[in-house]
């Protein structure tokens, strides 16, 4: 949605199950994208919980999850949907004089805008809904309506399996292949399927390091920093701004990615972009990993156009550090603002390797693969 | 002396615990402290020069010793000895324009003028091998310090009685002019900034953005100069982890009413598309027109490269170094401590030494500086004008002599 058309947004604000003010120092670049003020959203919404009717709990949870950021990266977000969906689709009963079909369809459409004012979709999330309303609109009218309810939970069991749990195992069966002894391994943020990659790797008795590289404001590689500590890997922990220093011990770099983009940009965590150019500069592989029910047909040039904006006050505030957070209270001063980034795109030609449950192929083929088996959806 | 002595050793400690920030202080401290070293020592009748400059490089080997990383120490301490060498030159041409003028004025008899000629040659000769001139194989092979080599043959010719009055006018006249000449540099260094920000109507136009990094306050007086010249543009500043000084850069340029945006430093490849140029200060220049700059600078640099935008550092002339570095991101590297990234209470289990080989299994790397090779840059902006890298190697031949490149005193006993 454009957040610069000022009528669309009245509308959308009319049509909102909860309050959301505006941030009131938005970053002129960033207009068209969603900003708002953070602070009074959760405990907005959770004073909101006796009111929504029309709002099944399962869905009301994951939104709060969403908001609260206690669920966390493209995978995890999309099964919290999915998951959420089938327990609707138990529930749900068509009411008289209508069909199951466009019924369902647009509840389904209504608890997306919801989930959308919780935390705006990622592509994997997008994707995910596509492939749910194209499900539902493939119903043989045939079927009673037990019978398709349980045919949709079927087909969001097998969506989730097939297309996340075993194309984890088979990227990592994938990758573990690329790691040798002896390999110094980087990866940044934290990544589950990279994770699970380092995880294998290691019971297969290779022997390697790992470097974690992290930054503000999440700081999310300190919990898998931890993870890995506790399975016994060996670690060495740093900030993205050391990433020069740290990348000539590095033989391999290991990225996660939100979602890949038809013409080869890796859209990911915010920082990204800077860990493949560094990367690239000391002529060290870079592999993304990610399921292929990440890609998508679009294609962006720059983290500009298509981002997500996130709390301000992240920014503003450093933790542990009263010297600078002086600053706190001129989040409302005129002249300055705060950019909290959550995504950026990185560029085709810093990246080796794309590994997929599809197989290891380059950046360029990421057009056949969303040309060629989205058909597989249809054919399901 | 006992002043110089207690003064000297209590500079040594503040380098050492590292308990001065940043490279101007240090070096208007290090120039005051060789000032005084200077002025209270008492030079001999002969060879002045050689006497300073030996306790000028006694004083600063420690100086050196005590923060290797702290380069703007180093140039000073060369700086002070150019100067000395510069002063005792002049002097010693001034006294030899002396001696020319008195053999030039016989001119009637031509086997007086030719005695004349060969006594001022024989003076030249021993101003030639001054330490002033580059190092000679002749110089080399003496095994006496060169220094010491000037007074005396100088002493062998001309009048004897102008000779003693010229020496101990000269005396006096060389600490005299070291100490004005070291005053000149203390002024320098105290005024690079208005320098530089003179230059910053040149370089911004209207309407334009601005990417910096950390706190620099040569970047800070260089944007408020082409704010006062009524130049509108818009301000991104990298907050700087872990020191985070960019917030405070940030709340600089708020206070003068400039446009400002903070972000974080993994942002700085997003938005860098929509930058026209980046501004950055420096920590030490290296001869080979490399950059010794706060840590992430390097990441900066690159994706300065990559989207065609200007990566400008602004220096002043005390940051300059002789050295080509070597190996920079580990020999001019500090590594503070692990508690600015990681919370020690959070993340002490994890540092037990309980693995088989008995090392930890978490290693932290928290480096204070960056190293930004040459080709990255495209502009330096100091004191005395703007200009290329492959430029700064020949500023060094103004300021630096090339015998003071390691500072060290020479073990002989002829003194």
């Amino acid at each position: 949605m454009q957040f610069d058309d000022q009528g669309r947004v009245n509308k959308s604000k009319k049509r909102a199950v909860f309050n959301q003010p505006e941030a009131k120092n938005r970053v002129e670049l960033f207009r068209h994208l969603p900003q708002y003020e953070h602070g009074s959203q959760l405990t907005d919404l959770e004073s909101k919980f006796l009111e929504l009717d029309s709002m099944h709990p399962a869905v009301y949870k994951v939104g709060v999850q969403y908001l609260a950021g206690d669920v966390t990266g493209g995978n995890a977000r999309c099964i919290a949907m999915l998951r959420a969906f089938q327990e609707v689709i138990n529930d749900y009963s068509t009411p008289p004089g209508k069909t199951l079909v466009r019924d369902l369809t647009a509840k389904i459409s209504s608890y997306v805008s919801f989930l959308i004012e919780c935390r705006p979709l990622s592509m994997s999330m997008g994707n995910a809904i596509r492939f749910q309303k194209s499900r539902i609109a493939k119903l043989p009218l045939t079927l009673s309506e037990t019978e398709a309810k349980a045919a949709l939970c079927n087909d969001i069991d097998r969506f989730i399996n097939e297309k996340i749990i075993l194309a984890d195992k088979v990227i990592v069966r994938h990758a573990a292949t690329k790691v040798r002894d002896g390999d110094v391994l980087l990866t940044y943020g934290s990544s589950c399927v990279v994770e699970m990659i380092l995880l294998y790797a290691h019971e297969l008795g290779k022997q390697f390091r790992v470097v974690v590289v992290d930054s503000r404001p999440k700081h999310e590689g300190q919990a898998l920093l931890r993870r890995l500590l506790a399975k016994g890997l060996s670690c060495t922990y740093t900030h993205i701004n050391a990433v020069s220093y740290i990348m000539h011990e590095v033989t391999r770099v290991f990225l996660g990615a939100s979602s890949v983009l038809s013409n080869g940009t890796t859209y990911s965590r915010v920082g990204t972009a800077c860990v493949a150019m560094v990367a690239h500069a000391f002529r060290v592989p870079v592999l993304i990993c990610c399921e292929a029910y990440k890609f998508h047909e679009r294609v962006q040039l720059d983290s500009i156009c298509s981002n997500e904006l996130g709390d301000s006050n992240d920014i503003a505030r450093v933790p542990g550090r009263p010297d600078v957070n002086s600053m706190d209270n001129r989040t409302n001063e005129k002249n300055l603002q705060f950019l909290n980034l959550m995504y950026d795109a990185t560029p085709s030609e810093y990246v080796s390797m794309i590994i997929t449950d599809y197989g290891m192929i380059p950046p360029t083929s990421v057009p056949v693969i969303v040309r060629e088996y989205r058909r597989e959806y249809l054919l399901i | 002396m006992p002043d110089t002595q207690v003064l000297v050793n209590d500079f040594l400690n503040k380098l050492k615990k590292r308990k001065i920030e940043g490279s101007q202080a240090t070096a208007r401290q290090t120039a005051e402290l060789l000032r005084s070293v200077i002025s209270q020592q008492r030079v001999p009748y002969t060879n002045q020069a050689g006497a300073l400059i030996d306790a000028v490089k006694a004083v600063g080997e420690q100086l050196i010793a005590a923060n290797p990383v702290e380069l703007a120490v180093g140039n000073i301490v060369r700086r002070v000895l150019h100067i000395i060498r510069e002063e005792d030159l002049s002097l010693t041409t001034a006294a030899i324009g002396g001696l020319n003028l008195s053999a030039v004025s016989d001119d009637e008899n031509d086997d007086d003028r030719d005695g004349d000629s060969t006594l001022s040659a024989a003076a030249v000769a021993a101003a030639a091998r001054s330490t002033l001139r580059p190092p000679s194989l002749q110089t080399l092979l003496e095994d006496t310090p060169v220094s010491a080599a000037v007074p005396q043959t100088s002493s062998s010719g001309g009048d004897s009685e102008g000779k003693t009055a010229d020496k101990s006018s000269r005396s006096r006249k060389l600490k005299h002019d070291v100490i004005e000449a070291v005053n000149e540099l203390i002024q320098d260094i105290v005024t690079c900034h208005e320098q530089i920000a003179e230059q910053a109507v040149e370089h911004i136009h209207q309407n334009e953005v601005i990417l910096t990094l950390g706190s620099s306050r040569t970047v800070l007086e260089f944007l408020f100069a082409a704010k006062e010249k009524k130049r509108s543009f818009r301000v991104f500043v990298a907050e700087g982890a872990p020191r985070y000084q960019g917030h405070l850069l940030a709340k600089e340029l708020v206070a003068r009413g400039l446009q400002t945006t903070l972000i974080t430093d993994s942002a700085v490849f997003a938005m860098i598309s929509r930058v026209n140029m980046v501004i950055v200060g420096a920590h030490a220049v290296m001869a080979n027109g490399g950059v010794i700059a706060p840590v992430g600078m390097n990441l900066v640099a690159l994706a300065a490269q990559k989207h065609a935008v200007p990566f400008v550092v602004l220096a002043g002339s005390h940051k300059l170094c002789p050295l080509y570095p070597h190996n920079p991101e580990v020999l001019l590297n500090e590594l503070r401590s692990p508690s600015e990234l990681l919370d020690f209470g959070e993340f002490s289990d994890c540092m037990d030494f309980g693995s088989g080989s008995g090392s930890p299994l978490l290693h932290v790397v928290n480096p204070a500086f960056d190293y930004v090779p040459p080709k990255l840059v495209s502009l330096f902006i100091t004191d005395t004008g703007g200009h290329n890298p492959s430029y700064m190697y020949r500023l060094i031949a103004d300021y630096y002599s090339a015998d003071d490149l390691v500072v060290q005193r020479r073990a002989t006993a002829g003194n």
